[in-house]
């Protein structure tokens, strides 16, 4: 019965950040606010690493299923939630918003990664998607463009994963989560696979459905980008995990060939077109899509290992992306955008300049941290079950991914003199906590991967 | 545990600690910390050598920290990882105290450097291939910033090409080693990265994997020794790297990759199959480096080509996989190492006295710059090979091991080196050493830097005519 309590906690506690937002809409103390909510994601996050500890054994209530694998994400997107909070109550006139919207997306996360039949999975998805539209209508200089974009394109997802349920519900009888008998879809096996595997990479941003990811990221304002890199993304991931390896386990063999090719090409085009980009932005806008592109590599493998792979690459990039994205938006603030104008950056804020390199060295997968360890296993993985040419292809897209990174490290530390640059507080304490996981779980990843084994083992 | 496995830890904490302390300490203090630091890296690595010695069997030390993949850290004492110790040490205690005279961003300088000898530590004591491959990059890192951001001339432009090259090399090697890890055989369902391991053990690889990786690893390594036909980062990056940089780039950095090559054919029997053409690529790449040396003007360039050579000369004796050949390329890298750090800090002495590195210009400096000359001479001389300097034993023992496995072919090298030995004299007659007005100087060199001539210097001729101190240690790899 305690632990059935413990067990709505997450639940509770997203609801909470939902009632101080409509509080905030009516007593207007966005300070106080921006505390309240930065606490309850950190609850969250710290309920998760409570439930991994102490409550490995899975807990069903109702529509929660609650597994390691839901205790590990909810680690990572309170986090996540916390750090794009920090960065969003800067802009204390928007705060208000920010809070109430933040709070539906944080339900809707916890309906996803403790989901149990493919009706809520939609459903809170619409609730995320819906959220989302509007905090990016909430600021930036394109928004109304980046809005829709994103609205439009999440809503012919959605209707494409409808009419993918519907197929799948002709051949089996149950929309709950739980792996399907093998055999119940004949012939349509690879069909369903392929719309799954449409709707969903609109959302996780991969090759060819993610054309739209640059000009939102670019169109809204900066701590929304990164609740759009470091978490409505993977969020997508976490669905992609929850229908092909629990629902669809028994077809493995059907959609490999899906995920291996979305990956090659999503690799490819992500680092492709970075190379040529002159705004910061947009560079971390597609190095994002590049990044998406080596999480499926683990997808594509399907082994446990593979997954434990990508689960814990999707928990690396979500650090580096929103530590970067955090110093984009200070920088951004004053107005420093394209690769030119980052010149001299070392001499007016080594802060910036130095952790900005630490976590594209990190993209980029370089040793001791923590992108390297991310990658290592992804390639792991795939040499392990025989499938060399994915490592292989990935290799040579770390190797593209150098240059962009190189390059802008090479503006940075130019000598020039300029106006020195202050960060504010919140900019410093989240780009600590992402350097933390960058440098510190780079070093010593063991405890992540453990979980993320914890986590897969639950599929 | 033993007094060698104390040691061992030491030395990779030394250098680890010198730069937290310069980054904590001020600009001005950074120097001394600097040289303090690799004194004691020296000392210990010293210390390392002789204890190796008197327990002759090869020491570990280590932790797992990754469980689930066998991966740990691990610290491995054997005579290839002593010696190439003991060489980055003197060169990273001469380039710490010879480097840098005029004193631009001393605390960039020095915790670059000292970075650079983590990762050179934790590379020649790695245990594991994926330390060592982790420091690898570390350590390319180090020296691209070293290039880019305290280079002279093209800096950024060599810097991002020596980066390209390496991280392409990085790239290679990571694939090689993951595949050297899963298609070797597994210990209780956990496979292994370590290096005595894999020694043992990857014969079992089958042949068309296991060709697979030697041409990913081969690759890799080629580009870092440099070995013709990718060698085109080198000149550029060795030339407008400031003076630490170069005396460390072609000291330190080129052997990572040698070392590799030696562990590379050391692992993988297949490597026998190929081992005359990498012979016959090793005598090509070292006529065409000391071809390209003679059309050379800039010191640095003819000292970079004059480097590549012999880094082609190492190469051979490590194809001829022979118990000598494969020692004297072990001796040749600690020879190399401490005779080509002289060189180019010569050049580097050069420069800053007379403001210019071309040699068309540099006219009778011998006179007003008479330690640097006459050391030139003693590096020349070790680069060729003369009898007492370190270069002999290292080419004595390289063409014994060539020609005992190639026959008289193995000796076609020789004449390059012969080549090269000309052709530097006679460069050295002409612009060091010639009659007429003597280019006009506007710095002389220090104490410090004298004391950094003397150390090297001092190594040449010590490991020359001492030659027994190290080789007790080479013999002692029975792996063959």
């Amino acid at each position: 019965m305690v632990l059935q309590i413990y067990g709505l906690l997450p639940l509770a506690t997203a609801a909470a950040v939902v009632l101080v937002g409509l509080a905030d809409l009516f007593y207007r103390n966005d300070k106080a606010a921006a505390y309240a909510v930065g606490t309850l994601f950190a609850a969250l996050s710290i309920e998760g690493i409570f439930f991994l500890e102490f409550a490995a054994s899975p807990l069903r209530l109702g529509i929660l299923y609650i597994t390691p694998f839901t205790s590990f994400f909810m680690v990572l997107f309170g986090a996540a939630l916390l750090m794009v909070t920090m960065l969003s109550s800067s802009h204390s006139d928007k705060f208000s918003r920010f809070a109430l919207l933040s709070g539906f997306v944080s339900v809707g996360i916890i309906l996803v990664i403790s989901g149990t039949s493919l009706i809520e999975l939609i459903l809170a998805l619409e609730l995320i998607s819906i959220s989302t539209s509007f905090l990016i209508l909430s600021g930036g200089k394109k928004r109304v463009e980046a809005a829709t974009k994103f609205f439009i394109l999440g809503g012919l997802s959605v209707s494409i994963f409808t009419f993918a349920m519907a197929l799948l519900f002709q051949g089996n009888p149950s929309l709950s989560i739980a792996p399907m008998q093998p055999g119940l879809l004949t012939g349509i096996a690879v069909l369903v696979s392929i719309l799954f595997a449409v709707a969903l990479s609109f959302e996780a941003s991969l090759f060819p459905f993610n054309l739209w990811v640059p000009d939102v990221y670019e169109g809204s304002s900066t701590d929304v980008t990164a609740l759009l890199a470091g978490v409505n993304k993977k969020v997508a991931f976490v669905v992609i995990f929850e229908v092909f390896f629990v629902m669809l386990s028994a077809y493995r063999s059907e959609f490999s060939g899906i995920f291996a090719l979305l990956s090659i090409i999503t690799m490819f085009f992500g680092n492709i077109i970075a190379l040529v980009q002159d705004n910061v932005k947009r560079m971390f806008a597609y190095s994002a899509i590049s990044q998406a592109g080596y999480i499926t590599i683990g997808l594509a493998v399907g082994t446990a290992f593979g997954l434990e792979s990508s689960m814990f690459q999707i928990f690396a990039h979500t650090f580096m992306i929103i530590g970067a994205f955090a110093i984009v938006a200070m920088l951004e603030s004053k107005n420093i955008k394209t690769y030119r104008e980052y010149s001299g950056l070392f001499y007016r804020s080594k802060f910036a300049a130095i952790s900005l390199s630490l976590i594209m060295l990190s993209m980029a997968g370089i040793p001791p941290l923590i992108g390297f360890d991310g990658k290592l296993f992804l390639f792991s993985s795939a040499v392990s079950s025989g499938m060399v040419y994915l490592a292989v292809i990935g290799i040579i897209n770390s190797l593209i991914s150098i240059y962009y990174y190189i390059r802008l490290m090479g503006f940075m530390f130019t000598e020039k003199e300029g106006r020195k640059l202050n960060a504010s507080r919140t900019t410093i304490a989240v780009v600590i906590i992402s350097l933390f996981a960058v440098v510190v779980l780079g070093i010593y990843p063991t405890p992540v991967l453990h979980y993320a084994a914890l986590a897969s083992s639950f599929l | 545990m033993q007094v060698i496995q104390a040691l061992l830890i030491l030395a990779f904490a030394a250098p680890a600690v010198g730069l937290m302390a310069t980054l904590a300490l001020g600009q001005r203090r950074s120097k001394g910390t600097g040289i303090a630091s690799t004194a004691v890296s020296l000392v210990l690595s010293i210390l390392i050598l002789s204890s190796f010695l008197s327990s002759g069997k090869a020491a570990t030390e280590g932790i797992t920290y990754i469980p689930q993949l066998n991966i740990g850290f691990s610290l491995y004492a054997y005579p290839i990882s002593v010696v190439l110790l003991l060489m980055s040490s003197i060169v990273f205690f001469a380039a710490a105290a010879g480097g840098n005279v005029k004193g631009i961003k001393y605390k960039g300088s020095v915790s670059l450097l000292l970075l650079f000898q983590v990762a050179a530590t934790g590379l020649f004591l790695s245990g594991n291939l994926l330390m060592y491959f982790i420091f690898w990059d570390i350590g390319v890192i180090a020296a691209y910033f070293m290039i880019s951001a305290l280079g002279t001339g093209g800096r950024r432009r060599s810097g991002m090409k020596f980066l390209i090259y390496s991280f392409a090399a990085s790239v290679l090697l990571l694939l090689g080693i993951i595949m050297l890890y899963y298609y070797s055989p597994a210990v209780s369902g956990l496979h292994s990265f370590s290096i005595p391991y894999l020694i043992a053990n990857a014969s079992s690889i089958p042949d068309g994997i296991q060709t697979a990786i030697f041409a990913l690893l081969f690759v890799a390594f080629m580009i870092k020794m440099p070995v013709f036909p990718l060698h085109s980062w080198m000149a550029d990056a060795y030339a407008d790297a400031p003076t630490e940089g170069s005396m460390l780039v072609s000291g330190v950095l080129s052997k990572f990759g040698a070392y590799g090559m030696l562990l590379l054919f050391l692992m993988l029997p297949i490597a026998k199959n190929y081992s005359q053409y990498v012979f016959a690529l090793a005598a090509v790449s070292t006529f065409y480096a000391v071809f390209v040396a003679m059309r050379q003007t800039d010191l640095k360039k003819v000292l970079a080509y004059t480097s590549m050579a012999e880094m082609g000369i190492i190469l051979a004796g490590i194809a001829s996989l022979d118990q000598i050949g494969i020692s004297g390329a072990i001796f040749g890298m600690l020879a190399h190492g401490v005779t080509i750090a002289l060189a180019f800090l010569v050049a580097g002495s050069v420069e800053m006295m007379f403001g210019e590195r071309n040699l068309a210009l540099l006219k009778g400096i011998g006179r007003s710059a008479q330690v640097p000359s006459y050391m030139f001479i003693i590096a020349i001389l070790g680069i060729t090979g003369m009898p007492l300097t370190a270069g002999f034993i290292a080419d004595l023992l390289i063409f014994i091991g060539a020609f005992g496995a190639f026959g008289l072919y193995g000796l076609i090298p020789l004449a390059a080196i012969i080549l090269m030995g000309s052709y530097l004299y006679f460069f050295v007659e002409k612009s060091f050493f010639s009659h007429g007005p003597s280019s006009p100087h506007e710095f002389s060199i220090g104490a410090l830097q004298k004391f950094s001539y003397a150390l090297l210097a001092g190594s040449v001729f010590i490991i020359g005519s001492l030659p027994f101190l190290i080789l007790n240690a080479i013999n002692l790899l029975k792996v063959l």
